[in-house]
């Protein structure tokens, strides 16, 4: 078989992200060693950390569907994606508010602009914020005890579910690489800023 | 040493992927799900973390071969996908991507494994190749198992790196999923949560469809240190 320059490219990209995957994923004392199992303090904050980062990103993208079902802007297959996605992301809410009890944090507030006044920037804000909350999770796992993670997989899959619907119904590559490169807290915290969080 | 021993970060050393790459459509070498399924048993039994020097430990190690052998099997299946020439547009450039994207699954785990990688069994997948809604609809049960058994293991997992690893391509089967169903024509994300299988349930599903056709003929050069 022949291998294209493009399939070359990816691979060389899929080498740089996993190297990233060692570097950025976890915390660096984690990456030391075996992942803790254990109930400590510091490991419950850290977990309470990560899983209110979850929770925020979830917030957005509930936050953002719910407005652009209210909006009545889209059509069709974005009309479809946006009522079924928007009800997902509630009980991903849900969830992650149950597993952090009175950790939780609050909502915050949201301006999503014109996002969700057309099809089109609906649809492009919606991969983006879809491709964030993949690599947010996938930044984040390393920090999750057994149990937790074993609870979180059940929704990262769906968050890369919907990123890749998106993708299909605007003609993008739902899968472009060989992994989902994560992004560091302080990374999702700036891209969520940029993409209509303001609390 | 760290875990960045572990982390692929050796993949970059010596270009050795596409030459994998190349390889992948061969189905020659090594062990077999059913193997894979009872190293990992044993491991899970002597219950070793990682190891002092920053190498794989058994569970992890009994963890990835499950992964890799159904790696094979995705691989495989894009890659005779690609080779009938029977499936067109959209459905085929779909299959190619699909197909690198698993070989590089394939190659990694092969090289996080080193010698303890179990080998490549011999597949047949009884003409699904060589139609596109067979091939779609098998896709979309491929696709679907994968991600039900990476979120059954990628919590199994000891290794902080090992974990973030996994999690990295879990999401991308799970893209696989929603883009082979969107193609099929069925909702690419039925569910707020997917359930997860565990590995029993994946082996008695692979075991049914009757795809793999023979155990590998031979050993991954020498047989796994914790096999014997």
């Amino acid at each position: 078989m022949h291998e294209s320059t493009q399939g070359k490219i990816q691979r060389a990209g899929f080498l740089r992200r996993a190297a990233l995957i060692a570097g950025s994923a976890a915390g660096a004392s984690l990456l030391l060693g075996e992942r803790p199992t254990e109930p400590a303090e510091a490991q419950g904050a850290a977990e309470k950390r990560a899983l209110n980062l979850a929770l925020l990103v979830e917030y957005t993208e509930a936050s953002f569907y719910a407005e652009a079902v209210r909006r009545k802007k889209l059509q069709g297959e974005l009309r479809a994606f946006a009522e079924q996605v928007s009800a997902q992301e509630d009980e991903h809410v849900k969830f992650l508010k149950g597993a952090l009890g009175s950790s939780a944090r609050s909502k915050p507030a949201f301006d999503f602009g014109d996002a969700t006044a057309s099809g089109d920037a609906f649809a492009n804000r919606a991969a983006e914020i879809e491709d964030l909350a993949v690599a947010a999770y996938a930044g984040q796992a390393a920090n999750l005890s057994k149990a937790t993670l074993e609870a979180a997989a059940t929704l990262i899959s769906v968050e890369a579910r919907h990123a890749a619907w998106i993708r299909s119904i605007v003609g993008r590559p739902p899968a472009n690489d060989p992994t989902d490169a994560p992004r560091s807290a302080d990374q999702v915290m700036s891209d969520l800023k940029r993409l209509g969080l303001k609390g | 040493m760290t875990m960045e021993g572990f982390c692929f970060r050796k993949l970059d050393v010596d270009g050795a992927l596409a030459e994998a790459v190349d390889r992948a459509g061969a189905i020659t070498r090594g062990s077999f799900l059913a193997g894979a399924l009872g190293v990992s048993a044993a491991a899970a039994v002597a219950d070793e973390a990682v190891a002092q020097d920053g190498k794989l430990g058994k569970v992890d190690q009994g963890i990835l071969n499950y992964a890799l052998t159904l790696e094979y099997l995705q691989a495989a299946f894009y890659t005779e996908a690609e080779r009938m020439k029977a499936i067109k547009g959209d459905v085929r450039k779909a299959a190619r991507k699909l197909g690198s994207v698993e070989r590089a699954h394939v190659k990694a785990f092969q090289d996080v494994l080193g010698r303890n990688a179990v080998g490549r069994p011999t597949f047949d997948f009884q003409g699904v190749t060589e139609k596109p809604r067979p091939f779609l609809k098998t896709a979309v049960a491929f696709e679907d198992l994968a991600v039900a058994a990476y979120g059954g293991q990628a919590a199994n997992l000891k290794a902080a790196s090992a974990v973030a690893a996994a999690v990295s391509i879990y999401s991308v089967e799970a893209r696989h999923a929603a883009w082979m169903r969107y193609l099929f024509g069925l909702n690419p994300a039925a569910k707020a949560f997917d359930q997860p299988k565990t590995k029993s349930q994946i082996t008695q599903i692979v075991r049914s469809t009757n795809f793999i056709a023979a155990p590998p003929k031979t050993k991954r050069k020498r047989a796994p240190s914790f096999t014997g």
